[in-house]
């Protein structure tokens, strides 16, 4: 008798132990779930620049990249960021330099477009700041000059100089869309206006052109870029 | 289905179209300058016209056409560090060598570099036919074209 409701005792209190230990659970399950909709880390896409590569190519320079990457944070936010390296000449109105220099870019993107079950495309906003170090080598140049008895071009055997060690750094305003062309494997094209914030300048010359900012004008700090990509999307979670 | 409809968007998308504003050089700014050359009477070394039959810049096939007066303005090389040019007077021909520090200074985008010169002291004359007696430097330092930089003694 006394055996039996010892038993049962222990049994009920397994039973009770069991069942506080399974709520307990489902609590921490729903809390993460609540969180999930918070935090949402869903997705790490990284891939690289096309426009870059075949610009590069096309116009006999060296190897140009551009490395992009995004994570997702929450369900419309991302933590992006853009790493460069540029070895271009530049073809001025008067003047032809080497830009040589790297770049990097971080920011945030924010996705504005409602997807339908299944797809995973957005239309984007952001903000980057960049820097950038560089040197501009100057190979030719064409002296302003009334008189043409001479030939007014400078070339590399006279005087030409190699700015190094110039810097700057700028904002951007991004806009663009990411489509999802194949499963995880995304195409992407985004505008870019920069606004620069500082540069440091060369002596005699000007930064015509920073890495990353691209054209420098004379009258305003106002740039502009764009960039098409393909990225690749390592799946966190399986999709529901 | 919907992904490759999304391949088609995309490529429409791609289509940009990318416009450059021309910087243009506004007429007036600073410009490279030519030396300025007055020539002189030897003995009393007052300004003396003179009519120059004609005037060629070695390394160059074309001639500047004679010209007459007491001042002459000659373009400098502005890739080099001497210039030299053959003045011809009543058949004779002497070499002006002038040597010149050539300094390139940058004004912005559009005009691009201007080049001034400092006229170094070894400026010289080889007298082949010597019809110049002797030259002189006035100023050394060419930022404008109204001073005399070089007197030619004939």
């Amino acid at each position: 008798m006394k055996k039996k409701q010892i038993f049962l005792f222990i049994f009920s209190s397994i039973l009770s132990i069991n069942s506080l230990f399974s709520n307990t659970e489902k609590i921490e399950s729903d809390s993460l779930l609540k969180k999930d909709r918070i935090i949402n880390i869903n997705k790490f896409r990284f891939g690289f620049d096309l426009s870059n590569p075949i610009k590069s190519s096309s116009n006999n320079d060296n190897f140009s990249y551009e490395i992009v990457s995004d994570l997702q944070l929450t369900d419309n936010l991302y933590i992006a960021g853009e790493y460069g390296s540029i070895d271009k000449l530049v073809e001025d109105e008067n003047i032809n330099f080497n830009s040589i220099g790297d770049y990097l870019k971080i920011g945030f993107d924010y996705n504005m477009f409602k997807n339908w079950v299944g797809m995973d495309n957005s239309i984007y906003i952001g903000l980057r700041y960049a820097s950038s170090n560089f040197s501009n080598k100057v190979v030719s140049y064409q002296v302003r000059n009334i008189d043409a008895y001479f030939s007014n071009l400078v070339e590399n055997d006279f005087e030409t100089v190699n700015h190094e060690n110039l810097s700057g750094s700028w904002i951007e305003i991004v806009t663009g869309i990411k489509v999802e062309t194949f499963d995880n494997i995304y195409l992407g094209i985004s505008l870019r206006l920069n606004k620069l914030l500082s540069d440091k300048k060369p002596e005699n010359f000007d930064n015509l052109f920073i890495p990353g900012f691209n054209k420098v004008t004379d009258d305003n700090t106002w740039g502009s870029g764009f960039n098409y990509t393909i990225t690749y999307s390592i799946p966190f979670r399986k999709k529901r | 289905m919907i992904k490759r409809y999304n391949l088609i968007l995309f490529v429409v998308f791609f289509s940009l179209i990318a416009c450059e504003k021309d910087d243009i050089c506004i007429e007036g700014s600073e410009n490279t300058n030519r030396i300025n050359i007055t020539f002189i009477d030897y003995s009393n070394k007052q300004p003396k016209s003179i009519d120059l039959n004609s005037i060629r810049g070695i390394g160059i096939d074309s001639i500047i056409e004679g010209i007459s007066g007491t001042n002459l303005k000659l373009p400098l090389k502005v890739n080099s560090s001497k210039t030299k040019y053959l003045l011809e007077f009543n058949q004779d021909i002497d070499t002006l060598v002038i040597f010149h520090k050539t300094i390139h200074y940058y004004l912005n985008r559009s005009c691009g570099y201007i080049s001034n010169f400092i006229v170094k002291p070894d400026t010289e004359i080889s007298k082949d036919y010597g019809w110049i007696k002797e030259i002189s430097i006035e100023n050394d330092s060419i930022f404008n074209e109204e001073k005399t930089n070089i007197l030619i003694h004939f």
